[in-house]
């Protein structure tokens, strides 16, 4: 499967000559520059990238955390660049999805009040059947009334996919999901992410800076000094990281 | 290390600035109080040193009885002038009046307004003159007045105009001839004067043939010393005799200790506000140790001591401290003209001039904003000292709790749950903030206990307001057999009297049956350093308007009282262990000593009946009193109000424009009234506690908000609008602003309940809970929670998301 896929249609996040700078005049830093970029609906992709290569600038202006300076994105048919605060919370709420690298979930709740957290936001009633075939999917079905500080790292951050997953977002964003992961639970997390995609269609945007994290995914996005460097297949990972490093 | 602590309280402003304002609140109203009671103390001194000058020596009734007492009978006379002016060496001596009276305009309405006294003063020698007139002269004739400037200039008053002065004798107009100050001061204390000719003073007054004082002048080569001396051997011991130096020292001693009550009124509420604030500072402290505890685990490992670290946290506080003091000071120098407006706005106008700073109020302010300051971050500070060296090096290593701390963590969650379920129908933002609320509970107790001390004190207050109204109420209906009661128009002024001559006026009256007048008095029982407070009643009279709760004695105890009888009540008789039959030796404000033999004894509710009640006419004949203080009024059988209180009113207003009637309705709704006008002084001097606390609440939320960045961050990130995040901040606030609350008013009328319980068991004290003041309470914690949440509510929706989420 091509990772440039041609079908205009199943585009769910696309940036287009993106560019963000930091600060005014000589001073200014150039996080990227002229970036366009796809993806494609129900796919897993990773960014990869050394540090200040722009790849955390990059997911947070395509999640609409953050804003291009110039260029423009588009998440599910909604071009972001013109949105205020309002419309920006509006749709990060009903059609984006994050996990994080330290998982913040929020201690005062149970596990199962953390995954429904994005619906009461909202104002919104969960769907029972959705529910319970994500809580048999990340399989914690017994520590539901827990709170996150009697769970472990990996499983809090299976609360946490289940919390990304539970709105059915158009993208689910991951940032470095497992960055605090010992190799198991890393393991789980990425298979969880993995499934996600293929059984419920779930598009996925990850950024990571573990080569076997990336592994997981179907494309594989290198930045460096806020360029796309390589854009391709998941599974040339070690390939593609050698002719970054090598030389551009 | 000094250097490292002045850059981080730098960086932390809003937190420094919030705090030290805690403490300032409270250092402003002690210092404010300083500097106001400083300020009228000295233009009182002023005024009295002015007033005293050119008096040589001074004449005056003695006060055995203490300051405030002194006989309404002078007991100077002409006799005495004229012994006094036979001395050798006296230049030349005269008498003069200045006693209390009602002043008002043509149409019976005061010039005085409030709880501000008159005054009545005679034309004296010019070398004793104490009033220069600024516009206009002294009075010259029978029909003349001059008046204070500070009156005429209030109420319009010009020269040419009439005003009536009532005083022991019927009122009598007398027309502006001058408009004059009192010892070069444009106001005497918020107090009006008119000035008459000697007989005018002396006929208005009831002191014919009498005088207030006697002003003495020294022939030259005499000192003042010496001629007191010559005059003090000739005069008895009813009069007191000293220099001018000795009588304006003597005078402004009288009015600071008549003043200190507003003093020490006034630094209650510094004290309560300071306690509160001291509450603020050690939530602060522990709150930023806690947040610091890896920067002190760092200082540890580079080799910081215990004792540095201590050091340097008290050092903060001590900054803290000083540096609330002195804008608590300078705070002050603003707050004492608003603390004077407030007493003005209340009806106490006292004089002031210019502002007076002592060292001694700067030193204490600046010492009792430090020591509290001090005192409260100490604990705080030695709990960084147990912060251990590895702590560094991990993140969230926990320090040992306190175990006075373990009970909170149950009553805060039960609480804030209960409370909470107001606001958790609001969806997910009101039950985060309910968990926010409970999460550190030790933490919310000590904002909410902060706002509990002042609530807790308005309810206490507003508990026992409403039972003493209750209790008026109940005493005067059960106790008051009558149909009007007459007393002076002064608001608060039983201690000014009505002339005697009211009752025998009243009698004429068609439709009226009896009129019973009561006076007021007090004498010093043989060995006692404390007064008795006596009611005199006219035995023959006073039951028929009167019901009085015998414990022994019946009616005909009340006619033998005639005979030097004395009905006691309950509680003196208890705790002087006085038995009927019992001989009672008094001294009498005129120094007269009286026999008195216990008759009866007697519990009283409504507080009418003092210590002891004696005849009126003793009291006339051997106490001094010649006014009365209420006049009670009983209609024939079979006729109506209307037909007698209007014709009351109309002999009242053409003789006695300083008295007026009312109904036992119209008394109770009065009586209401003053209590709530002092309640309403006691509610806005506990404002500011309530104020402080807020602070509390403000630095709490900003510091929480502040730890809990990343998560604020999160919950942005997933969708939560800013409006959500600032409602969730305000339904935390307001949670913690309800405990507070809710505890407050629990412990307030609580405490209420048990102080009348106990203390005033027996004394008829009628409970009352103000259900709808309360409830009013409530809504003000709310309402006081959600402003504390405004600044809080907008830093935290306007987080920037990006740096809130890559933390630290």
């Amino acid at each position: 499967m091509s990772a440039a896929d041609s079908n205009l249609q199943d585009k769910i996040v696309a940036a287009d000559s993106v560019c963000r700078r930091y600060g005014e005049g000589p001073a200014a830093v150039e996080a990227l520059t002229d970036v366009t970029v796809q993806f494609a609906r129900g796919r897993f992709a990773a960014i990869m990238g050394p540090s200040g290569s722009g790849k955390s600038t990059l997911m947070h202006i395509l999640a609409g955390l953050d804003r291009p300076t110039s260029g423009t994105v588009t998440l599910d048919g909604t071009e972001l660049t013109g949105l205020d605060d309002r419309r920006l919370t509006l749709l990060r709420r009903d059609r984006v999805g994050f996990i994080f690298q330290t998982f913040n979930l929020l201690p005062v709740l149970s596990a199962q009040e953390n995954i429904l957290l994005p619906l009461s936001i909202a104002g919104r009633k969960p769907e029972r059947e959705w529910f319970d075939r994500l809580i048999d999917t990340i399989g914690i079905r017994d520590r539901l009334s827990h709170r996150p500080a009697e769970l472990s790292g990996g499983q809090q951050q299976r609360v946490a996919v289940a919390r990304a997953l539970i709105s059915r977002p158009a993208v689910v964003f991951a940032d470095e999901p497992t960055g605090n992961l010992d190799s198991k639970a890393s393991g789980d997390v990425l298979a969880l992410l993995r499934q996600a995609v293929d059984d419920f269609s779930q598009t996925v945007v990850m950024v990571t800076h573990e080569a076997h994290a990336a592994g997981f995914a179907d494309r594989l996005i290198l930045l460096s000094d806020g360029r796309v460097a390589h854009d391709g297949d998941g599974s040339s990972v070690e390939a593609a990281l050698e002719r970054v490093k090598s030389g551009d | 290390m000094l250097d490292l602590l002045l850059r981080g309280f730098l960086q932390r402003k809003l937190r420094v600035i919030l705090t030290a304002v805690a403490i300032a609140l409270g250092v402003a109203l002690m210092s404010g109080t300083y500097i106001l009671t400083d300020t009228i103390n000295s233009a009182f001194a002023g005024i009295f040193t002015i007033a005293n000058k050119g008096h040589d020596v001074v004449v005056t009734p003695s006060q055995r009885l203490g300051s405030r007492v002194r006989s309404q009978v002078s007991p100077i006379d002409e006799a005495m002038l004229a012994r006094v002016r036979s001395v050798p060496g006296v230049a030349e001596a005269s008498g003069s009046i200045f006693e209390f009276a009602a002043l008002l305009d043509t149409h019976g309405k005061r010039l005085t307004t409030g709880g501000a006294p008159a005054f009545v003063a005679s034309v004296v020698p010019k070398r004793f003159e104490s009033f220069s007139p600024v516009s206009g002269r002294l009075p010259a004739g029978a029909g003349e007045a001059a008046i204070d400037q500070f009156t005429a200039e209030r109420t319009s008053l010009k020269l040419g105009r009439q005003i009536v002065v009532a005083g022991s004798a019927v009122a009598r107009r007398y027309t502006i001839v001058g408009i004059v100050q009192y010892g070069g001061a444009q106001s005497f204390g918020g107090a009006a004067a008119a000035v008459l000719l000697l007989g005018e003073a002396q006929r208005v007054t009831g002191e014919l043939g009498r005088y207030s004082q006697l002003d003495v002048a020294a022939r030259s080569g005499v000192t003042p010393q010496a001629l007191r001396a010559r005059i003090r051997a000739v005069l008895p011991s009813t009069v007191e005799v000293r220099t001018g130096a000795q009588q304006a020292a003597k005078e402004t001693t009288t009015l600071e200790e008549n003043l200190s009550f507003l003093r020490t009124f006034l630094l209650i509420f510094a004290y309560v506000a300071l306690f509160v604030g001291a509450f603020i500072i050690f939530n602060t402290f522990s709150i930023t140790v806690a947040q610091r505890t890896r920067e002190f685990g760092l200082l540890r490992t580079l080799g910081s001591s215990r004792r540095q670290i201590l050091r340097s946290v008290l050092f903060e506080g001590a900054l803290l401290g000083v540096g609330g003091a002195a804008l608590g000071l300078l705070g002050g120098i603003l707050l004492a003209p608003a603390l004077d407006e407030l007493f003005k706005s209340f009806g106490a106008d006292l004089p002031t001039s210019g502002t007076v700073l002592h060292t001694r109020t700067i030193v204490v302010s600046l010492l009792v904003g430090l020591g509290v300051t001090l005192l409260a971050s100490l604990l705080p500070a030695r709990r960084a000292t147990r912060v251990p060296p590895i702590a560094a090096m991990r993140e969230g290593v926990e320090l040992p709790r306190r175990r006075w701390l373990r009970w909170r963590p149950r009553v805060v969650p039960a609480l804030a749950r209960a409370v909470g379920a107001l606001v958790a129908w609001r969806g997910i933002t009101g039950r985060l903030a309910r968990e926010n609320a409970i999460r550190q509970p030790g933490r919310t107790m000590v904002t909410a206990a902060a706002l509990t001390v002042g609530l807790a004190l308005v309810a206490f207050v507003a508990v026992l307001a409403d039972g003493t109204k209750a209790t008026i109420d109940q005493a005067v209906s059960r106790s008051f057999a009558g149909n009007l009661i007459v007393e002076s128009s002064q608001s608060g002024g039983r201690e000014q009297g009505i002339p005697a001559l009211i009752a025998p006026a009243l009698r004429r009256v068609p439709g009226i049956a009896t009129v019973t007048p009561i006076a007021f008095t007090v004498g010093r029982p043989r060995g006692s350093s404390e007064n008795a407070t006596i009611t005199a009643v006219d035995p023959a009279t006073f039951g028929q308007v009167y019901r009085i709760e015998w414990k022994q004695g019946s009616s005909a105890t009340l006619q033998a009282l005639e005979a030097n009888g004395a009905i006691v009540s309950e509680g003196y008789a208890k705790s002087h262990r006085l038995k009927v039959g019992q001989t009672v030796t008094l001294l009498t404000p005129t120094e007269r000593h009286v026999s008195l033999i216990v008759s009866g004894i007697v519990t009283d509710r409504t507080r009418l009946l003092g210590n002891m009640t004696i005849s009126l006419a003793l009291a006339r004949a051997a106490f001094g009193q010649r006014e009365d203080a209420l006049d009670f009024v009983k209609y024939a059988p079979g006729v109506s109000n209307a037909q007698v209180q209007p014709v009351v009113d109309r002999v009242l207003a053409q003789g006695f424009p300083q008295a007026k009637s009312r109904t036992a309705a119209q008394f109770k709704q009065e009586e209401g009234e003053q209590i709530n006008t002092l309640l309403a002084l006691i509610y806005v001097l506990l404002a500011l506690s309530v104020i402080v606390s807020l602070f509390g609440i403000v630095n709490t939320l900003v510091l929480s908000i502040y730890e809990r960045t990343r998560e604020l961050g999160m919950l942005r990130a997933i969708g939560t609008s800013r409006r959500q995040v600032r409602q969730m901040i305000r339904y935390e606030s307001v949670i913690t602003s309800l405990i507070g609350g809710v505890l407050g008013l629990v412990i307030g009328v609580v405490g209420a309940v048990l102080v009348t319980t106990f203390a005033l068991s027996g004394s008829g004290f009628v409970q009352s809970i103000p259900l709808g003041t309360l409830a009013i309470l409530l809504v003000v914690a709310a309402l006081a929670g959600l402003l504390a949440a405004q600044l809080p509510a907008r830093r935290a929706a306007r987080l920037d998301l990006l740096q809130a989420l890559a933390g630290e």
